[in-house]
């Protein structure tokens, strides 16, 4: 059947979002503003008490866009595998450390400036074996910049107990205490607090708009997902990016009620798991244009950028529900280690990619259930071979949903470099899959 | 006057190292105990082993095998396949449990699926041990989770772990690390008669029996080898050092120190299969478990754990390789890293650096389930015939 | 009426004919060459010549392995999977798992009791290219592909070798021959390695009886008796037609 679609109104609003920040971050100095940099998994809410001009640079969505500048990315690539990186590392921190040994700072436009815009000091965290040690690395070939890594390694949210939220705060309140050595700047609470509520916002309000692309037609494509859920990862405690949220639950929200979709014909629908690789998201034109296949979201767009209730607190189910904000859940921020407490407690407890690390069966139930609440007939895995954190438990996952009869197509690659990406045998992989479940072609 | 390999300890070592299984076994018939399986040196064994239970490290076997392809990805590291290769094909079927003291992702897949899917585990625990080992919350962030498994060996075992029981535990376990601490400092000696090859056979043996009865045979063992009853029967060479992954490939030891045309010997192993995994006592001051949390936290890190923050911008474990190089009076390092070993591979591009600055020789070689023996045997032997050229133009 | 099915491969192009009743009229199996089209148009003459028939006798034309790029004459396309999946079906019904290890790519593929592919595996990065590997390592050992597999037979131990990575393996077979191992040694082992990385592939999958092996490694004798043993089951090859045919019958049937 066939159903209306249409562009999105904010679609500029988010691209010129995501066009200024790189440009914020190269700029910053100009007016006496700070620069950092860090993992989009960081406490990103935390340096923001440092001042309004306040800008960071995160790694994922940095090489994410590095990888997706093909020629930019394959000389990164060969200048940091010249200095001795292992290629069978991250591909978003090959990309990045390549950027910084070239000197070259990529924008979101692919144009080129020299040289690389060093922060003033790095602030990541460390939950994958690679983090910490991304920063670490990437300070050394900077030169030395001061770098500061939370370990947020405690545990699935649904075993979070007091002494772990302190174990996480007290590295927060200490790292407040280095920022101001290392920035010479007095560190404000209030700007903290604001920042605080504005992460919880961003986050809930994207797992809002998740759900409601369970609607039939699909409101959102997930190429579409890519460009919006970003600012979660960029900036997420800027108070444009809540509003840009904002706007974006009522267009989508309106879309629903007016069956928009995102496919003019939507006769297949699908999720995903791992980050995509990024060079190649021609495949999931290719599944749109040939068969009517739709990927209403991802593991990753979901898990990464949203808020969730995530696994019950028996650990047996795994809930899809928009985490509760400081408000909801009754919760008084009035000064910095509430502040710190909340910001720690809402990123363990409900950012769903911080929970399936820590079991396969938790990866397995918020793979299960996001199969069956945004009503999809198949899942494709990317074996991702450019992030060993997210391609974590997929083999066992994929053991589990065939053994629930779900049907389940992998192919192989790497979210950031496209050497690993074979073109011919993914699309080979889709029509055997397809073929296979007799989805026909569209005519 | 014997060598080291008549020694009748040294053939202790060898069989426990070659009939672990069987050994585990025996133990439990013994003593009616049960037999937990652990991965990652971050375990603090103590604990269960004050509980009555005999912990053992879980390893590969070096065979080449297709089972674990369903569960872990080709990406991950031979370690971890291997591991599990060894549980799904029945070798640990004398495991009550399992466990793990949190460490690299690729173990992790390991032991979650060692978990699942062998039989006879019916008891497994993963432990959040903190990767931020050089921040000052990581001790009583463990100890608070040392705690919670304390709660956990008592409950599923059915026995009080008291203090005396800790004390004992902390004591015997200290020994050992004595004990092997002074079998590598015999090797700083000009001509040292412990080869890498028999310090792996009795780093990894202390890994997989009870650790009093190996106190008993590392401490005789010792002796002799003080008391100048041994002899030394080949030729030291070139004084290398091991950095590196896991390393219990007794092919790759055999190659280097015994199949070359160049004399080379290995006086030190930083990995956790040597050094990494011993050194540094645990200081029982009566808070029992905060001395074991310091301990485990504060040892010498595993490059899973060693980053940069704040104020110390450095890596601790570099900093122990440097003191071990001067020391040891080291001349050549061998980088023996696991394939796709992440965390390795993480440190070696400035850990080479830092060699380079140090003018030591090094040579990375990358490990697989089986190494290509001849391969590594010529570059080995060009590293070491370099070495002598650049002696005669000095 | 006729059909046709072609599979154009990186080593060899297998075109089958077929009448409505899915007799197979002629096959033929030929090199493919550089150049892919010429190949695939020649070796298409060849097979409706031997088949008695005249070009214009054959209703259509479905083309797998590189598809219609390589034989742009073929009416449409389908993949592998099924084309391997429907060909085996038809030479051995009782097959449910068909385990294929062509020069440059293997998979695995789970067959329901209606023929169906209900699910299937390919060969990740570092184990593709399983077929070109034993062709190097024959002319590595200097024998011809009979003598490599019937020397593994010969084989009197097992000697393990990197099973995941044909760099490694490769390595690994010029010690042994520096080492002066025999050939029917470094035979076994080259054929268990395989065997151990096939295996891989399809234990992704089910592995549900009957076995079915096909692609080229299926006509060494070695490599099978491999196969039986990494996987402990019995294992099978197609009884009429050359192992490597099956896709190409596959693709023959989903023509008509």
């Amino acid at each position: 059947m066939e159903v209306k679609v249409r562009p999105f109104d904010c679609w500029n609003d988010f691209k010129n979002y995501r066009m200024n920040y790189y440009k914020e971050y190269l700029e910053a100095k100009d007016k006496g503003g700070i620069r950092w940099a860090g993992s989009a998994w960081s406490f990103d809410p935390v340096p923001q008490g440092l001042g309004e001009d306040v800008y960071p640079l995160t790694g994922e969505p940095y090489g994410a866009t590095a990888a997706f500048f093909k020629d930019f990315s394959m000389r990164a690539l060969e200048t940091i595998e010249r200095k001795g990186a292992a290629r069978d590392l991250c591909g978003y921190m090959r990309n990045y450390w390549g950027s910084v040994a070239m000197d070259r700072y990529l924008l979101a436009d692919g144009s080129e400036i020299e040289p690389f815009p060093k922060p003033d000091f790095n602030f990541t965290i460390h939950i994958c074996c690679s983090h910490a040690k991304w920063y670490h690395y990437a300070a050394e070939l900077e030169g030395g910049v001061p770098t500061y890594a939370v370990d947020i390694s405690v545990g699935p949210g649904y075993t979070l107990d007091d002494k772990k939220i302190e174990y996480v705060v007290r590295q927060l309140e200490d790292a407040i205490t280095w920022m101001e050595k290392v920035t010479g700047r007095e560190y404000d609470d209030e700007l903290l607090i604001k920042a605080v509520e504005n992460e919880a916002k961003s986050m809930t309000l994207w797992a809002k708009i998740c759900k409601l692309n369970q609607a039939k037609p699909a409101p959102m494509e997930e190429k579409s997902m890519f460009s919006f859920y970003v600012l979660t990862l960029i900036r997420r405690s800027d108070e444009r990016v809540v509003k840009l949220y904002e706007q974006l639950y009522r267009e989508v929200e309106n879309r629903v009620k007016k069956g928009i979709g995102a496919l003019t014909y939507e006769q297949f629908r699908f999720v995903t798991d791992n980050p995509p690789p990024w060079p190649f998201l021609k495949v999931y034109r290719y599944l749109e244009q040939n068969y009517g296949a739709v990927s209403v979201g991802s593991i990753y767009t979901f898990g990464l950028g949203a808020a969730w209730l995530g696994m019950d607190e028996k650990g047996e189910n795994w809930i899809w529900e928009p985490a509760p904000t400081p408000e909801e859940a009754g919760f008084e921020i009035h000064d910095r280690r509430s502040a710190l407490w909340w910001t720690a407690l809402f990123n363990l407890k409900y950012r769903a990619s911080w929970q399936h690390e820590y079991s396969h069966w938790v990866r397995k139930q918020e793979t299960y259930q996001m199969v069956k609440d945004w009503h999809t007939d198949a899942i494709i895995m990317h074996l991702n071979r450019g992030c060993e954190l997210w391609n974590m438990s997929t083999l066992e996952v994929r053991d589990y949903l065939v053994n629930k009869g779900i049907p389940v197509a992998t192919y192989e690659g790497n979210m950031a470099d496209p050497r690993e990406f074979d073109e011919a045998r993914t699309f080979n992989v889709i029509d055997s899959f397809m073929q296979s479940l007799g989805i026909e072609k569209l005519t | 006057m014997v060598t080291v390999d008549e020694l009748p300890e040294m053939k202790k070592f060898i069989e426990w190292f070659e009939n672990r299984h069987e050994y585990a076994k025996k133990w439990k018939e013994k003593t009616g105990g049960k037999v937990v399986g652990y991965y990652c040196t971050y375990m603090p064994e103590e604990i269960m082993y004050a509980a009555g239970i005999l912990p053992v490290r879980i390893l590969g076997s070096h065979e080449p095998e297709s089972i674990t392809r369903p569960y872990l990805h080709d990406m991950y590291c031979p370690f971890c396949h291997d591991t599990l290769a060894q549980a799904l094909q029945g070798r640990y079927d004398y495991l009550e449990g399992v466990t793990i003291a949190q460490s690299c992702l690729h173990m992790r897949q390991s032991y979650f699926s060692f978990a699942d899917r062998v039989e006879n585990i019916e008891w497994s625990y993963y432990l959040p041990f903190p990767h931020g080992v050089n921040n000052p919350h990581a001790g009583d962030f463990a100890r608070h989770e040392f705690e919670k498994f304390k709660k956990a060996v008592e409950e599923w075992t059915g026995k009080e772990i008291t203090d005396s029981d800790l004390d004992n535990a902390i004591e015997v376990y200290n020994r050992n690390r004595e004990l092997l601490t002074k079998m590598f400092e015999l090797r700083k000696a000009d001509e040292p008669l412990i080869t890498g090859l028999h310090a792996m056979y009795i780093v990894v043996s202390s890994q997989l029996v009870d650790k009093a009865e190996h106190n008993q045979v590392l401490e005789s063992f010792l002796e002799k080898i003080e008391n100048g009853q041994v002899e030394n029967d080949r030729e030291i060479g070139t004084r290398l050092m091991l950095i590196g992954s896991e390393d219990y490939d007794e092919e790759l030891f055999k190659l280097i120190e015994y199949g070359m045309s160049y004399p080379a010997t290995f006086v030190f192993e930083e990995n956790c299969t040597g050094s990494r995994y011993f050194w540094g006592l645990v200081e029982n001051n009566g808070d029992r478990l905060m001395a074991l949390a310091k301990r485990y936290v504060y040892r010498v890190p595993c490059p899973a754990k060693d980053w940069a923050r704040g104020d110390f911008f450095g890596r601790r474990r570099f900093q122990f390789i440097e003191d071990v190089i001067r020391d040891w009076n080291i001349e050549a390092v061998i980088i023996a890293q696991m394939k796709f070993c992440d965390p390795h591979e993480l440190d070696i591009p400035s850990l080479r650096e830092m060699l380079d600055k140090m003018g030591v020789r090094h040579l990375h070689l990358e490990l697989d389930l089986t190494q290509p023996v001849g391969q590594f045997r010529t570059r080995v032997e060009a590293m070491i015939e370099a070495m002598g050229e650049e002696d005669l133009f000095i | 009426m006729a059909v046709a099915g072609i599979d154009v491969g990186t080593k060899l192009t297998k075109v089958v004919i077929m009448d409505e009743d899915k007799n197979i009229l002629a096959y033929v199996i030929e090199r493919t060459g550089t150049d892919h089209k010429k190949s695939s148009e020649e070796a298409f003459e060849k097979a409706v010549e031997k088949a008695g028939l005249k070009r214009e006798d054959i209703k259509k034309t479905i083309a797998t392995g590189f598809g219609k790029i390589s034989a742009p004459f073929a009416d449409d396309e389908v993949t592998q999977v099924i084309a391997a999946g429907r060909g085996a079906y038809y030479v051995k019904p009782t097959a449910r798992t068909v385990i294929e290890v062509g020069a440059e790519e293997s998979r695995a593929i789970q067959l329901d009791d209606n023929g169906n592919v209900k699910d299937f595996s390919l060969a990740d990065k570092c184990a593709a290219g399983a077929g070109s590997f034993v062709d190097a390592m024959i002319r590595y050992l200097e024998v011809t592909p009979d003598e490599f597999g019937q020397l593994a037979l010969q084989a009197t131990r097992a000697i393990p070798m990197n099973a995941q990575c044909v760099v490694f393996a490769e390595s690994e077979v010029v010690s042994l021959l520096h080492s002066n191992v025999p050939k029917a040694e470094i035979s076994r082992a080259i054929h268990d390695a395989i065997a151990d990385r096939v295996a891989a592939i399809a234990r992704r999958i089910e592995i549900k009886d009957d076995v079915l092996l096909i692609g080229g490694l299926a006509n060494d004798i070695g490599f099978i008796d491999a196969m039986k043993r990494e996987l402990g089951k019995d294992v099978h090859v197609p009884e009429n037609y050359p192992p490597e045919l099956v896709p190409a019958i596959g693709a023959a049937l989903s023509a008509l």
